[in-house]
Parts: structure tokens; C-alpha cells; sequence
């Protein structure tokens, strides 16, 4: 039925309006690196893009159909589906949205809006890891200067790896019994649970700056657990796990800039959080969540040297008032990397992305070569090969992976 | 009081005599740039450029761009959107240049695969501008004091009488070694310019096949740019050209850039 109303949509939409129509064919291969190899991913992507636009409004939907395996039925996402009213110095955008801030690549840090989809790790394209949100998106101009208003009455909350996925993170949990009860987890549709987003950003000569403040739900779940057990002469005995996970508010507010000196681009992005839920191993904490705030922020830098283009971002996490018994450590650090240069007339593209874990000593190579056949035709082979035993990538060691996609834009 | 008299007619004639002999003088390389750099040009204006790029087996790749122009003498802003082909589409990439020696141009590009605006070095002025023949160098307006001017000769190319001026920069790091203009006598636009490369040896040779005059001024509507060491080409085509419409300043934003056309 839903594939229906959409093609009814799709139908509707081209007959009335009559709307640029775009979109993108891809297949994507991947085999995972072991010593039975197997495929990690067979999936094939349809994406259409409807957009009409006047001086006065646009209406835009991009919709992407996926199809996994051997599944008859496609998955559909609509990832953006939206309508715009213009005015002067004012501009309305109603509608399920992708917005993104902040001068970070890579990296979520005041990019806080859009909440993102897992399930395949950090390694879609970008723009596909984005959901969208529904909101009213309020913009005003003032010459260079922009102020945004986000309003979301609905919380979409980060789509999470399912379960029995190669890139669900491994709890270290103290018992093998365990429940996961879902009952707190939902955020009613309420206007007191509504999101809002503030952003003023400016692009001048000089320096292009954003101010940022939110109002949300923290898009991860705390993971409250109930220790079911009984005592001992010992102790208390542990007997099983009740794992509720539930979504809490948190505040941020943050910056960023980017700006220009010799031929460096330098950039940073800041972030305070306040109100994010913790793990502990502290007693006094029984469902092992305590409430804190913490730092988080980036210093970048980019370089063109011999026609090869260089980024390079330092990342650090603070979390602040930390102790002993909290599961995360309180300064996280992470260094991303990449390369790119862009050969035969811009047809042949070779890039290398890294994010490296100093915590852990781990990090995630992602070499890429794509080549553009024709106009809108383009083949990429890749790999993505996780380093370490341990922290966020090296817990992934086992899922190194090379790929093909082939793509075809129209 | 003759006397000074005297003295005073006798100044002004010599004042006049010195003017003559300046005004018969003939004209220089540097003077000749300058005329083709300080031809009149409308305010704002607008355009859709198309890039055909044409390797040595004569494959072609086209690229279709909306152009926005606007100079008001100290900065010139130009917005251009990407048309075509379908994978850069909605892409936009905004340059400020300024009028004041010595102050870089300020560059953004919006890439819709990202959905957000990044401010970009201006610095790579030999690279190639969309995989084209053309260097972001070469589609800018060169100043007139970067280079020592020579007039070599005069000629005329397919009937058209131009000075020939040879250009050497002053900066030794810059890409060329030297480049040869061919400029229309009448119209002060070039017709014909050679590249040479650091070693010396011709590169490219860009050729204007077609000037309009478009309002009072004079454009150019097609040009090739061969090049001669890798044997492919690029030719540039420029439409749809209305100039001095009052672009609005707001064009020239993030705004806009993000909304695309």
C-alpha cells in the first residue's frame, strides 16, 4: 500500500507540476575481508528527485528506494520532502528536511539537527547517513547574516545497527540473561516533546561563522539497566539484566568558523552539551546512567600542496566532572585525514580518508579510486580497513571490506 | 613684466612642443593591456556558459553553468550554478575579487551532496578549472602591473588588425613563462593569446572565434583553448548574455547559493 500512495505521489506531483526530475541508479557491492569471505553488502539504490521552483516557493522530494539481497521488495525512504515559501528577506521550509550545520567533516559536533542513520556504520555517503527531519525551518536575512529558526514537533531519533548486525557495537555486560525493555522509549508526539534549533551564521570576507543553540533529545538512548539478583552471605549475586533504553533531553549550544590565511583554510566548531546521560559503574547510580555535560570541539586545516589537496582535523570530547566509575574516558581524542587528488581532466579521483582513534590506538582507512566512464556514469572501488582490537573503530577489526559501486546520475 | 612675460610664453610653447612629441609617441605594450583591461564593461551580467571539453580522440564531455556577474569597482562578485552534467548539478561556487592590490579573492562552494556552503582557498589559480584547459587564472581578469608588456609587432588575423603584445610576470613562480596577446586594434579585446610553460615551450593557445557586442560592450561569445602539449581542447561558448538588469547585491549569498536556481 505505501509503495502505492508514493507512486500515486510521484505521478501527481509530475502531472501537476511538472517538476525537474533528477536521480541516481547504483550498485553496491561489498565483500567482507575474511578467511571465507562473505558479502557484506549486495544492494542496489534508486534515488528520484522532484524540484519545482519559482521566485516564490520550491516544492522538493528526494526519495530513495533500496534493495537488498535477494529481498523482491525495496526499501523507501524519503529523505527529504519539503515546501518552500520565499520572501524578501524571509523564507519558509515546511516539511521533512535535511539540514546541516556546522564547518566539521566527518565529525558531528554542533551538526545536531538532522538525526542520522547507523545501521551501516559511518560508511554510507553523507548525505544518505542524514535523515530527515520534519520542521518548520524560519530563516531571516540581514545582508550577509542568517538567522534560522528549526521547530521539530516529532523526535526521530538516530537509527541504530539491528540487532545480529556486523556493525552492532558488543556490550561488555557482567551476565548472560538479559532483556531489553522498550517500554520507555518512546517519545509521545507532544508539543512540550517538540525539538527547537537556533542558528545565526555569516559569510563575509574576512571569516564565515555560525552561533548555534538546541534545544533536543539527546538522538542516542541511555541505556538504563535494572540488576536483577539475589542476595548472599557474600553479597549481592547477580541473576539478570533489564536494559531499557530511554531518550533524554540535552541542551548544546556551540559555534564554528572557517576562514582564509595563505592559502590554509583553518576551521573550528565547538559544542557544549548539557544535560547528556552517561554510563557508570558508580553503586550509587543503580540504573548505571548519571547525568553530565561535556566539550566537544574540532581545530582543522586544509592545504592544496602540488595539486593534492590535504584536510586535517583534531577532535577532542571533555567530559566534565568525570570520575573513576564513568565507563567513558574523560578526554577522547581523534585525528581525521584526507587526501584527495583529482587526475586526467577531473575524471579520475583518488582519495584517502582516515579517522584515527589516540585513545585506543585504532582508526578506520578508507582508500577510494573513482572514475567518471562517461557524464554522470562513475565507477569506485574502495576499502574500508579498521585498525585496533578496541574503542569505536577497532571493535570493528573483523569487518575490513573492499567495494564496488557503480552509479549512474541523471 | 615683458620679461616674464617672455619667460612665460616661452614655457608654454616648450610645455606644448614636449605634449606633441609625448602624444606622437607610439604606443606600448603596457599601454595597449591596459586599454584591453580598462574596456568598458557592464555593472552586472548574466549568462549560461557552456564548457565543451574535447580529448585527442575527440570525445566529448559538456558542462553547462548560470553565470551572475556584478563589479562595482572595488569587488566583483560572480555566482555560478552548475547545470549540467547531472552528478554536479545544483553544485554552486562563488568568487569575490577585489579591486585592492594584494587582497585574495574569497571563494565558496556548495556542494548539495553535503547540504552546506565551504569556504575554499583561492590560492590554486594554476589548477584547472572544471577539468577544462582553463585555469581559474586564465578566467580572471588579470592586473596589467602583474606582467612587463612588449609590443612585438602588428598583424592582422582572419582581417582583423591587432598589436601583438608579449607578457612576462614579474613573479617567477607564476605558471606561464611568458604569453603572446593578439589584440583588435578597435575593439581593445584579445583574439588570439599563447601560454607558454615554465620551460618555455608553447602550451595553449586560446583562440576567440566570436565577439558580440552585447549592450555598448563588447564580449566574447566563443573561444577554444587547445592544448598543445596534451592534445585536447576546450571551447567555451557564452549565451543568453543580458548585462546591467540591476543584479540584486543579495544574489551573492549563501542564500542563494544553498537555493540554487
Amino acid at each position: 500500500m505505501k509503495y502505492i500512495v508514493i507512486f500515486l505521489l510521484c505521478a501527481f506531483v509530475y502531472t501537476q507540476a511538472q517538476p525537474n526530475i533528477s536521480g541516481m541508479v547504483r550498485n553496491y557491492t561489498a565483500l567482507r575481508l575474511q578467511d571465507d569471505p562473505e558479502f557484506a553488502m549486495l544492494q542496489n539504490t534508486f534515488r528520484l528527485d522532484f524540484e519545482k521552483k519559482s521566485g516564490k516557493g520550491a516544492f522538493v522530494t528526494n526519495l530513495y528506494a533500496y534493495q537488498y539481497g535477494t529481498d523482491v521488495v525495496p526499501e523507501i525512504r524519503i529523505k527529504q520532502l519539503f515546501a518552500d515559501v520565499y520572501f524578501n528577506s524571509l523564507d519558509f521550509r515546511l516539511g521533512r528536511q535535511q539540514i546541516i550545520w556546522g564547518k566539521a567533516d566527518g565529525v558531528f559536533i554542533t551538526d545536531v539537527v538532522s538525526p542520522k542513520d547507523l545501521r551501516e556504520f559511518l560508511l554510507p555517503d553523507f548525505t544518505e547517513i542524514r535523515e530527515g527531519i520534519d520542521a518548520l525551518n524560519t530563516s531571516v536575512y540581514a545582508g550577509n547574516h542568517t538567522f534560522s529558526l528549526v521547530l521539530s514537533p516529532a523526535f526521530r531519533p538516530t537509527t541504530q545497527p539491528e540487532d545480529g548486525s556486523i556493525w552492532k557495537p558488543e556490550m561488555d555486560l557482567p551476565v548472560n540473561t538479559v532483556r531489553i525493555d522498550t517500554t520507555r522509549q518512546d517519545v509521545p508526539l507532544k508539543l512540550s516533546n517538540s525539538e527547537a534549533f537556533f542558528r545565526w551564521s555569516a559569510m563575509l570576507s574576512a571569516v564565515d561563522f555560525e552561533i548555534v543553540g538546541a534545544w533536543m533529545w539527546d538522538d542516542e538512548p541511555a541505556l538504563h539497566l535494572n540488576k536483577l539478583g539475589h542476595p548472599t552471605s557474600s553479597g549481592f549475586v547477580l541473576d539478570s539484566l533489564v536494559i531499557s533504553p530511554e531518550y533524554h533531553r540535552l541542551a548544546m549550544g556551540g559555534g564554528a568558523f572557517s576562514t582564509t590565511l595563505k592559502g590554509l583554510v583553518l576551521k573550528g566548531e565547538a559544542g557544549y552539551y548539557y544535560g547528556k546521560m552517561f554510563r557508570t559503574s558508580d553503586p550509587n547510580y543503580s540504573d548505571g546512567i548519571v547525568e553530565g555535560n561535556y566539550f566537544h570541539y574540532m581545530a582543522g586545516v586544509s592545504y592544496t600542496l602540488a595539486g593534492i589537496d590535504l584536510h586535517g582535523q583534531f577532535i577532542q570530547k571533555i567530559i566534565l566532572d568525570h570520575d573513576d566509575f564513568f565507563l567513558d574516558e574523560q578526554y577522547q581524542n581523534m585525528i581525521t585525514v584526507l587526501i584527495h587528488k583529482s587526475v586526467l581532466r577531473e575524471t579520475l579521483h583518488l582519495d584517502l580518508f582516515s579517522y584515527i582513534g589516540l585513545n585506543d590506538a585504532d582508526a578506520l582507512i578508507r582508500p577510494t579510486v573513482a572514475y567518471d566512464i562517461s557524464d554522470g556514469l562513475k565507477a569506485t572501488l574502495g576499502a574500508n580497513i579498521f585498525l585496533g582490537d578496541s574503542g569505536y573503530f577497532g571493535q570493528f577489526d573483523d569487518n575490513d571490506m573492499v567495494y564496488v559501486k557503480l552509479s549512474y546520475s541523471f | 613684466m615683458k620679461r616674464i612675460q617672455k619667460i612665460m610664453t616661452t614655457v608654454a610653447t616648450a610645455c606644448l612642443m614636449v605634449g606633441n612629441v609625448l602624444a606622437q609617441e607610439p604606443i606600448n605594450g603596457l599601454t595597449i593591456i591596459e586599454n584591453v583591461y580598462n574596456r568598458a564593461q557592464p555593472q552586472d551580467q548574466q549568462g549560461v556558459l557552456t564548457m565543451s571539453l574535447i580529448n585527442s580522440r575527440n570525445e566529448e564531455r559538456v558542462r553547462e553553468i548560470r553565470q551572475f556577474i556584478k563589479d562595482d569597482q572595488t569587488v566583483k562578485k560572480k555566482i555560478m550554478f552548475f547545470l549540467s552534467p547531472a552528478d554536479v548539478r545544483n553544485t554552486s561556487f562563488m568568487n569575490w575579487s577585489y579591486s585592492e592590490d594584494g587582497r585574495e579573492d574569497d571563494q565558496w562552494i556548495y556542494l548539495p551532496a553535503l547540504k552546506r556552503t565551504k569556504r575554499i582557498s583561492s590560492e590554486g589559480k594554476s589548477d584547472y578549472f572544471m577539468g577544462s584547459d582553463f585555469t581559474y587564472d586564465d578566467l580572471g581578469d588579470r592586473r596589467p602591473a602583474e606582467d612587463v608588456h612588449k609590443l612585438v609587432r602588428e598583424e592582422s588575423i582572419n582581417g582583423i588588425a591587432c598589436y601583438v603584445v608579449e607578457s612576462t610576470p614579474r613573479d617567477d613562480e607564476y605558471m606561464y613563462s611568458k604569453t603572446i596577446t593578439w589584440i583588435d586594434k578597435e575593439k581593445w579585446i584579445g583574439v588570439k593569446k599563447e601560454f607558454y610553460d615554465e620551460d618555455g615551450h608553447h602550451l595553449k593557445t586560446l583562440t576567440v572565434t566570436e565577439s558580440k557586442k552585447i549592450g555598448n560592450y563588447w564580449m566574447i561569445t566563443h573561444s577554444e583553448m587547445h592544448n598543445l602539449q596534451k592534445s585536447h581542447r576546450t571551447r567555451m561558448l557564452l549565451k543568453d548574455i543580458t548585462v546591467d538588469q540591476g543584479i540584486s547585491d543579495s544574489q551573492f549569498s549563501e542564500r542563494m547559493m544553498m537555493r540554487g536556481l
